[in-house]
């Protein structure tokens, strides 16, 4: 149980540093703007209770926030999606197989489940960043368009790290 | 009283994402570019050095890149001197000089730190801060000399400019040779071109032609380049060109950049907030 906290810390701090002095800082284009942060919230493990998972956003985002000048944007978008991730797994999936607990990964939750459970979480928190970042409904085909590209890229890059996570630890409590 | 305690046990968790969200909402909606900028310089005291190292890294393939700009920039500028030698004998220049010991611009250089393109507000933020004279307001420039942003907040040690790829930035240009000027702005979504905004209509923009900043801006000297006109749209009303201007600097390969400080600003502010000036200004 133990191992397990501290390679969620791990995860915790490895997604921060790489969003704070990788992703942030990435000048290939305006459209490419992968907020990877939010796996951490992303994999908690299926059990964790609604409150910690709050706490688990708030703690990301504000770190998020932190690095990037942001003056409360990660924050809003990360607690939106950490508060909305219960409710989202009662739609995907089944109650029980949900109550039985363990990491969201392929292997817990089937290859499709899980990309889709991932697809919706990384889309939905990434919308709510972008929207409130350009604020206007002018250039929302704009807005769309950073969605699409950099939330399919957190995708990928939180799967990979979800396979990299659950190589060293037992999906199933 | 075991109620109410039953009641918000049971939704402690909506009642805990509602205070947050109002709480960062707050937050949000009080921000500008300038508290961005301000949180920006506050983190990079601590995180400023390990973005240094990477900068770094990066800055040293770029170095034959940037080598060859600079001796071309050298170049022009030899050029240029040399053409000033032979109009004025060498003994008229040194007493022209003399005679100006102040200089209303003075210049240093820094390198980028971090930089970013992929946001609305973008910022750059470079290694010199207040210990080595940046101060606020100070322009940044290109080392080719192409406008890139101004200095919004410093601290000991390091700099935040806003970019001119940040939707909150403003500066005035002009058509190089012309008097007639716009407002340049960003749109957001393309990090190669701005937008010339309100350019008058007599201002016959083309084309090719070049972009320069006026000399009204409390940041940019004047003539600094800007870019060259690539699309021109006349208003509905007709009576305003909205002007599409490809940038002289691409921001993305920014690795070191010049400062400029304006010695007068200070002087031009006073005057400004002088009570004659409030005074007509108050007048209906």
């Amino acid at each position: 149980m133990t191992h397990r906290r501290i390679l969620y810390f791990v995860l915790f701090a490895a997604t921060q540093l790489l969003q704070a002095f990788l992703f942030n800082n990435l000048t290939l284009s305006v459209w490419f703007n992968p907020l990877i942060y939010v796996a951490f919230v992303a994999l908690l493990p299926l059990e964790t209770p609604h409150g910690l998972v709050l706490l688990g956003g708030l703690a990301a985002g504000f770190a998020a926030d932190w690095f990037m000048g942001g003056a409360g944007i990660n924050t809003i978008a990360t607690v939106f999606a950490a508060f909305v991730r219960p409710f989202l797994l009662a739609l995907l999936f089944e109650k029980e197989n949900i109550r039985e607990g363990g990491i969201p990964s392929s292997e817990r939750l089937g290859r499709w489940g899980f990309l889709r459970y991932l697809a919706v979480f990384v889309l939905l928190h990434h919308f709510v960043f972008f929207a409130l970042e350009a604020l206007s409904w002018a250039r929302f085909g704009q807005t769309l368009l950073r969605v699409a590209v950099s939330g399919t890229a957190a995708v990928a890059l939180t799967w990979l790290a979800a396979r990299l996570f659950t190589s060293k630890l037992t999906v199933r409590v | 009283m075991y109620k109410l305690l039953e009641f918000i046990r049971s939704t402690y968790v909506v009642l805990l994402f509602v205070v947050i969200e109002a709480v960062a909402f707050r937050c949000y909606a009080h921000s500008s570019a300038y508290t961005e900028a301000r949180l920006l310089a506050r983190s990079n005291e601590v995180a400023g050095s390990v973005h240094g190292f990477f900068a770094g890294v990066k800055h040293y393939f770029e170095l034959g890149r940037e080598n060859r700009l600079l001796t071309a920039r050298v170049a022009e500028l030899q050029t240029l001197l040399s053409e000033y030698r032979s109009a004025e004998t060498e003994a008229r220049l040194d007493g022209y000089m003399d005679g100006n010991a102040h200089t209303q611009y003075e210049l240093t250089t820094a390198a980028v730190v971090s930089n970013s393109i992929n946001k609305q507000r973008n910022f750059i933020v470079l290694n010199r801060g207040l210990r080595d004279g940046v101060a606020p307001d100070m322009a940044v420039l290109s080392p080719d000399g192409a406008m890139v942003g101004y200095v919004v907040e410093c601290s000991e040690r390091y700099a935040v400019a806003i970019s001119i790829l940040n939707t909150s930035f403003r500066a005035s240009g002009k058509i190089a040779g012309s008097d007639y000027f716009g407002s340049i702005l960003w749109d957001g979504s393309d990090p190669y071109r701005v937008t010339m905004a309100e350019l008058s209509k007599y201002a016959e923009p083309q084309v090719g032609d070049e972009v320069v900043s006026t000399g009204f801006s409390q940041y940019f000297p004047a003539e600094i380049p800007i870019g060259t006109i690539e699309r021109v749209v006349l208003n509905e009303a007709r009576t305003a060109y909205t002007v599409d201007v490809r940038l002289a600097v691409d921001v993305s390969g920014l690795g070191d950049v010049i400062l400029v400080r304006n010695n007068d600003l200070h002087e031009v502010e006073t005057l400004r907030a002088s009570d004659k000036v409030k005074e007509l200004n108050e007048r209906p």
